[in-house]
């Protein structure tokens, strides 16, 4: 959340839906303090504890960010660690604690550090995963207060039967049904005869139990820093010419391209990196609208920015990289006699964006509003059509609408006319024909001040045949509806 | 323009009966329409005419006229105004809706141009175009061929670009065809202001936001009513067109006044006109009834009764009436009839109601008067799940052309108007939710923001005021129709030529577009086919006390004037007895001490919002209890007031009163009564004000007592009873309580059978038969059927009653269900829970239900998680192989032999949480003593204790809550209920109270109170100071931790 994020002692909750509802998903503890528990309606929730801060649950993000958790702990402190979702991590200790002081130090460095970073962590080391994460996730009343928790060899079995049968990873349903039938502890399942339980409640249920008791072995999948697609290219003497940087690029780019297409992905960033003699790196990115692998398209885009680098005194080391990619279909093409094919637009597209910067390159779509300013709307240039235009051949509306209407003097009658003349931008014309009222209102839900506003207006020609856009603010009899000033809003072709 | 004042009537006008198009009400629109000097208004709502009974009423409320009219958008996309000429027009109109109302299926209309052709002879039409181009010609070209000389062209103002072109253009094509173009509006609000709504209520009928609207919305401006001087001066080009409007005004002269309605034909007996039929069967009924000989006071009454009947030509009803009720006889569905005619000798001797009138003194003239002529009106209540075979019958017997269900107009009420208004703007859901349960019941004030403003909702936020705003002004607007209970509109005509008929949303059955207000208005009559659960009660214990004891009764032979069931009434001891079981009633009871009949009439009738708002309950009272003297200032007011010692409590008395003592005529008398139910805040009553107070003032009668009058009448105008309804309603509670005093058990078993009914839930009926010493037994899969039923047993030489429970309580099973493992253990009973899986074949999940209603323990002595446990190992799909081989063996053994699993026993609390859960009732310990120590401990008392406590002592109690009310007397009293394991206390809320502790009085399933206790002679109440929410800690009692919220 970063600077967004609320004061500390404001207790917050993440929402997000849970089928036409909204709750509750997660309570800090402020928010758990003053009685709110995930499951709850945020109306609910809102009501009991003021100025409670809501955010939107971001699960993907959460995954994300528990991802590289796991990566900072592979690195840090064991060579086997892994996500253990939503809300953990699992380490395989073995051998790795003595470099930390001990299993007991190296939790408490463990903990340390993410708290560091904000994160409040319970650790526990046991003999299995199943009980480690039992442990760190439900620790009995007395254990309540240490972070962390370690079991010695051989104890874990047993440190875990006074755990609710809900730290063995179970599905929540099952849960209950096992609360139901009276079992609340790990301990009453485990002094149960097997065979009923599993007619019951399926393999599942003693699977997890004989995991958590370390009778079942669970190997922990580790994870893996993410694989970049990347290719390097080692000058004995450092280059420096743009034909030179050229041409490797082009090497470089059919190599990529080559690799991608071994995994079927077409890139959607390329970054290509210069490194210097003099160490400083330079650099170039490119986007592209849609996956690609072409290389000549990859290698234009490339070459076209080469301009932009500055050789210094030669370059060492030229690496390209497709820091994003993604999966690319080949699609067959229907025959040209059948239909024309829509024009591929996305390589002009592509090298426009790569040349002025991907915000500046929008197309204009039309929007459902009788106010002229929000009739339309910018959109990506690739972006699906939406169906509606304005080219209605009954509902005129000018080619060029100015960004603001610009105030007008006139000589008008109220409230059905046109006026007879107009001053606009220094120049008198005189109204020879004109059209309207056209009666646009406000969109009342947008802004009070729009509850009762009106315009009025009007297509008017002069004598030279130039044609306007005209309006006046206010219906012409009710004051409340607008100031009855008159405005120039666009300009017929 | 100069000459005079410009004359305009509008033509093309949508009400909110148009629904979800309109925005404003007939009411609105003409009043508007009055105001703005518009001469007559026709509204023309979408395919319908549902709305034109009210406009009809507006019109004559504002003197502005109406055109009777409609808009049929046909299938081709054409859309057509029509308007009829004349009563034939408008019956051809009438079938014309209907027709295609029954193509087109509920709340839709499907009707072509050729429809429109067939049936269009005296409908003037006005086409409604849209760009005048060659299907606008075409179309032109047709109309004025169907309709020579009556078609029209609509000019139209869409304040749009091209607008004068296209106003110009259609004027030259009307003139190429032949057809004269007029000026219309096409009015959907009656001020410009009403824009908003209108937006609002296309996204309601379009099911979007607001945001996401875009040109859904109505793309026209200026939709609303505008005056003549404006009209003119928008069409100045085309004054034959305006001026046109009044030509249509003038052609178009029907009205809803010539719609005459005649009764249905009985054919009953051939050879006799009804009233000799009817008199014959008067005389053999009365033999039956009086199998020792007509009184001479009844045969009195009825030749009496049947002169007037024959005077107003009333027979065919009476006979009509007769024949449903005997219908529902043949069938042995219990019914009683009610209403003004309802309480007549001839009703009780026909067997249409059991109101003995040798025993009572209800006289039929007080309910029929010669002079009003109005319709003769009687409801006919029948049990609630038999009266569909009732409603089918008078189909087909009257015939669906004749015979049609009136509809009901489904308004908005606060909640929906908030939830559809917050869906519009974007609120989420639960916001929009948590805000109307802020609401109490179907309240018209709408949320308001203070509301808002308790639950910690940001009024900042200007969406959440704005719905707010908007919300309250979308109540009181229709949504849909819907039909009406069971009211019918039967006619010896053809009904769809008096109005049109749509098929309703249940199969077979058809509804009119008028409502019942309407078909009052217009005085047709109908029969009130009404569904009565207490009936379904009755009948099923009067079965029962046949079934067991052996004693067969009905409605009219149960031992009348019984003093030990009078005693019981006086006790209060009235929990599950038909209407006088509400808490305000049960206060009243050991005040008015009911002894007779009618006393218990009177019951019924005075705790009413009428007669309290009135003030005529403690005057009542008093002179009951002789602390006052009963006094009539003339002898004439004695006439009328005297069986209720000078009180009006009935509303016939009090439009008496203002017949015998101002003057009024039975017409105005009646308008009176309607005027202060409908226009209540408007200035309708005033008027009549003055007419009463000077009327009984020029009668000699003080101005002070005419002005107490006019208040208690007034009081009857929001709600106020009959007498002939108060009379059929204490009959019922007379039966049920006579039920209740002589046969506790029968009553348990037939009330819980006809739940939901009455303000009890079932742990409260089974805790009072309980306590009046009825043995109750559990759910049991051996020996419970789907109702519960009585067991008979014997204590010495006594022989007793005990009533088991049925598998109906069981939450969530199926009827199918239950009836199948009631089948199957005919034979011999199930010896375990895998038997009864495999004997009666219902899946497994049902057989979960039943074992967390805990009905294996009884029998099989499976104890709720045992049972579970075993249901657990069970599969709806059996291997296949030892499928075959259990079913050889008639299967009682088990598929597999399993080692012993011990299961930890439950906690009491468990236990008694998870009945109230899966039962809705516990018969072990009561949830609140699992509390005791810890409400002793915080110094809360028994609610019995308190009960007990003298007056004025400040006490703290606790209990779950039971029910809350908040009768409609207008001063925002609210009384809750709660409950512990000794008995009830009775909590008064003040609306300070009520309004600062809202969330918690309207969510919490246990309070706590600290208050203070009020005694009034035997009734007890303790009004509350403070409130506490305790639900969580209800929720505990099951020895763990409740997940979530």
């Amino acid at each position: 959340m970063g600077s967004t994020s609320p004061p500390a002692e404001v207790p917050l909750v993440l929402i997000g839906r849970e089928g036409r509802r909204r709750v509750v998903l997660a309570a800090d503890v402020a928010a758990l303090a003053a009685g709110l528990r995930p499951g709850m309606p945020v109306a609910k929730a809102q009501a009991l504890v003021p100025g409670l801060a809501v955010q939107d649950a971001d699960p993907a993000a959460d995954a994300e960010a528990l991802e590289r958790l796991a990566v900072w702990a592979l690195e840090y402190y064991a060579p086997i660690a892994a996500a253990d979702p939503p809300d953990g991590l699992v380490i395989d200790a073995s051998g790795a604690a003595h470099l930390h002081g001990g299993e007991a130090a190296m939790l408490a460095d463990m903990i340390r550090r993410l708290g560091t970073s904000g994160i409040t962590a319970r650790a526990a080391i046991a003999d299995s995963w199943g009980a480690a994460h039992a442990l760190a996730r439900h620790p009995l009343a007395h254990q309540i207060a240490r972070p962390a928790i370690v079991i010695p060899a051989g104890e874990s079995a047993t440190a875990i039967l006074e755990l609710p049968v809900a730290a063995l990873r179970l599905a929540p349903d099952m849960v209950g049904s096992l609360h139901r039938l009276g079992f609340e502890r790990i301990a009453d399942l485990a002094s149960q005869p097997r065979a009923p339980l599993a007619l019951r409640f399926g393999p599942e249920l003693g699977r997890r139990l004989d995991q958590a008791m370390g009778r079942l072995a669970e190997p922990i999948d580790p994870v893996r820093p993410p694989e970049l697609i990347a290719f390097r290219r080692i000058f004995a003497e450092p280059i420096g010419a743009p034909e030179t940087l050229a041409r490797y690029t082009g090497k470089l780019v059919i190599q990529l391209c080559a690799a991608l297409e071994a995994k079927g992905l077409g890139a959607r960033h390329l970054d290509l990196l210069f490194h210097r003699v003099d160490n400083r790196i330079e650099a170039i990115r490119i986007g592209t609208a849609r996956p690609l692998r072409d290389v000549k398209r990859l290698t234009r885009l490339l070459r076209d920015r080469i301009e932009t680098i500055d050789p210094g005194f030669g370059i060492e080391i030229m690496s390209l990289a497709a820091p994003a990619a993604e999966p690319l279909e080949a699609k067959q093409s229907l025959s040209p006699l059948a239909e024309a094919p829509e024009a591929d637009v996305s390589g002009l597209i592509d090298t426009l964006a790569n040349r002025l910067g991907a915000k500046r390159l929008y197309r204009c779509a039309a929007v459902a509003s009788d106010v002229p300013e929000r009739s339309v709307r910018r959109v990506a240039p690739s972006a699906p059509r939406t169906g509606l235009t304005w080219l209605d051949a009954s509902w005129p509306r000018p080619s060029r609408l100015l960004p603001h209407p610009e105030p007008i003097e006139t000589v008008a009658l109220l409230p059905d006319h046109p006026p007879v003349s107009f001053i606009w931008r220094g120049i008198r014309r005189r109204v020879k024909r004109a059209d309207g009222p056209e009666r646009i209102f406000g969109e009342w839900w947008k802004r009070d001040a729009e509850l009762s506003a009106v315009r009025d207006y009007f297509r008017v020609e002069d004598e030279a045949g130039e044609r306007f856009w005209i309006f006046r603010a206010g219906n012409g009899e009710d004051a409340a509806t607008g100031s009855h000033r008159w405005f120039l809003h666009g300009i017929f072709g | 323009m100069s000459s005079g004042r410009t004359r305009y009537a509008e033509l093309q006008c949508t009400s909110h009966f148009s629904f979800l198009r309109g925005a404003s009400s007939c009411e609105a629109l003409f009043a508007q329409a009055a105001s703005l000097g518009i001469e007559a208004l026709a509204i023309t709502d979408r395919n319908s005419l549902a709305g034109i009974v009210r406009a009809h009423e507006a019109a004559k409320a504002s003197g502005v006229r109406l055109i009777v009219g409609c808009r049929l958008d046909l299938a081709c996309g054409m859309s057509v105004l029509v308007y009829p000429m004349d009563r034939p027009a408008y019956g051809r109109l009438c079938r014309l809706l209907s027709l295609g109302k029954k193509r087109g299926g509920k709340a839709r209309c499907r009707l072509d141009w050729s429809d429109l052709a067939a049936y269009g002879e005296g409908l003037v039409a006005i086409l409604v175009p849209d760009e005048a181009d060659d299907l606008c010609a075409l179309r032109l070209r047709r109309l004025a061929e169907a309709f020579a000389g009556r078609a029209y062209l609509a000019l139209t103002l869409r304040r749009r670009p091209n607008d004068a072109m296209r106003l110009f253009e259609l004027a030259n094509l009307a003139a190429q065809a032949g057809v004269a173009p007029i000026v219309t509006n096409d009015v959907l609000f009656h001020v410009p202001g009403r824009r908003i709504l209108q937006d609002v209520v296309t996204c309601i009928r379009h099911g979007c936001t607001i945001d996401e609207a875009g040109f859904r919305r109505e793309r026209h401006a200026d939709r609303h009513l505008k005056p003549p001087e404006e009209m003119a001066r928008l069409f100045e080009r085309y004054p034959e067109a305006l001026a046109r409007t009044l030509e249509i005004a003038g052609r178009c002269c029907f009205s809803l006044d010539e719609l005459a309605y005649q009764y249905p034909e009985e054919a009953t007996m051939p050879g006799l006109t009804p009233q000799e039929a009817l008199e014959k069967l008067t005389w053999e009924g009365a033999a039956t009834r009086y199998p020792e000989g007509v009184p001479d006071k009844v045969a009195g009454i009825l030749k009496h009764e049947l002169r007037l009947i024959r005077t107003l030509q009333y027979a065919p009803y009476f006979l009509t009436v007769n024949s449903i009720v005997r219908f529902a006889r043949s069938r042995d569905i219990l019914c009683q009839g009610r209403g003004s005619a309802a309480n007549s000798a001839v009703c009780y001797v026909l067997g249409i109601t059991a109101i003995d009138p040798d025993r009572n003194d209800l006289l039929f003239e007080r309910f029929v008067s010669e002079e009003r002529r109005e319709p003769p009106d009687i409801d006919v209540d029948f049990e609630h799940e038999r009266r569909e075979i009732v409603l089918q019958w008078v189909f087909e017997t009257y015939g669906r052309d004749h015979a049609a269900l009136c509809s009901t107009v489904i308004r908005y009420r606060a909640k929906g108007a908030l939830r559809d208004v917050g869906k519009v703007l974007g609120l989420p859901e639960d916001l929009t939710r948590m805000l109307s349960r802020q609401i109490w019941g179907w309240s018209a004030e709408g949320v308001e923001r203070k509301h808002a403003s308790e639950l910690n909702l940001n009024l900042g936020d200007r969406r959440l005021r704005l719905a707010l705003d908007l919300a309250r002004e979308l109540i009181g607007t229709p949504r849909h129709l819907s039909q009406h209970p069971g009211g019918f509109v039967l006619t010896h005509d053809r009904l769809d030529e008096l109005v049109p008929i749509e098929p309703a949303a249940m199969r077979d059955r058809q509804v009119i577009e008028w409502d019942k207000d309407d078909i009052d208005a217009l005085r047709f009559m109908k029969v009130d086919c009404l569904a009565l659960g207490m009936l379904s009660c009755l009948k099923r214990g009067l079965d029962l006390l046949a079934l067991h004891k052996g004693i067969g009764l009905d409605l009219a032979s149960i031992p009348a004037e019984d003093p030990a069931t009078y005693a019981m009434i006086r006790k209060a001891d009235t929990i599950g007895v038909f209407q006088i079981e509400s808490r305000a009633q049960m206060a009243m009871l050991p005040r008015l001490k009911p002894r007779s009949f009618y006393d218990l009439v009177i019951e019924v009738a005075i705790v009413r919002p009428g007669p309290i708002q009135g003030d005529m309950v403690h005057p009542y009272l008093r002179r009951r209890e002789g602390r006052e003297p009963v006094e009539y200032p003339k002898p004439a007011l004695e006439k009328v007031l005297g069986k209720t010692l000078g009180v009006p409590l009935f509303q016939e008395q009090a439009m008496r009163v203002a017949i015998e003592c101002a003057g009024f005529t039975a017409g105005e008398a009646d308008q009176l009564r309607r005027s202060m139910g409908t226009f209540k805040s408007t200035g309708g009553v005033s008027y009549f004000h003055d007419k009463l107070v000077q009327g009984m003032a020029a009668n000699g009668y003080e101005t002070a007592f005419a002005e107490k009058i006019f208040k208690q009448l007034e009081g009857f105008g929001s709600y106020g009873f009959p007498e002939s309804h108060a009379a059929s309603f204490a009959l019922l509670a007379y039966a049920s309580s006579w039920l209740k005093c002589h046969h506790p058990d029968v009553f348990c078993a037939a009330l819980l059978n006809a739940q939901p009914m009455g303000f009890y839930a079932p742990a409260q009926i089974v805790g009072d038969a309980r306590n009046h010493g009825v043995e109750i037994r559990p759910l049991c899969v051996n020996a419970s059927r789907w109702d519960c039923t009585l067991e008979r047993f014997a204590i010495g030489m006594e022989e007793r009653f005990a009533v088991r429970l049925g598998l109906r309580m069981v939450r969530g099973l199926g009827n199918a269900e239950a009836a199948a493992i009631v089948a199957a253990r005919a034979e011999q009973p199930f010896t375990s829970a895998d038997d009864l899986w495999r004997r009666a074949g219902v899946p497994a999940a049902a057989l979960v239900r039943l074992a967390e209603a805990d009905a294996f323990l009884p029998s099989l002595k499976l104890a709720r998680r045992e049972a579970l446990w075993a249901i657990k190992a069970l599969r709806d799909e059996p291997l296949p192989l030892f499928a075959a081989a259990s079913a050889r063996e008639t299967g009682t053994g088990l598929e597999i032999v399993e080692p012993l699993v011990t299961l930890k026993p439950m906690t009491a609390g468990g236990e008694v949480v998870l009945d109230y859960g899966h039962v809705g009732l516990t018969l072990r310990r009561h949830p609140v003593s699992f509390l005791r120590e810890d409400l002793r401990r915080q110094r809360m008392l028994t609610c019995a204790e308190a009960m007990q406590s003298r007056d004025g002592r400040w006490l703290h109690a606790a209990g779950i809550v039971l029910l809350r009310q908040r009768p409609g007397t207008a001063k925002g009293v609210m009384f809750v209920t709660i409950e512990d394991e000794t008995g009830i206390a009775n909590l008064v809320i003040w609306p300070t109270l009520f309004e600062k502790q809202r969330r918690v009085l309207l969510s919490a399933r246990m309070l706590a109170a600290y208050g203070r206790i009020q005694r009034e002679g035997e009734v007890v109440h303790l009004v509350a100071h403070r409130l506490t929410d305790l639900s969580e800690a209800l929720a505990g009692i099951d020895g763990r931790v409740s997940k979530g919220a």
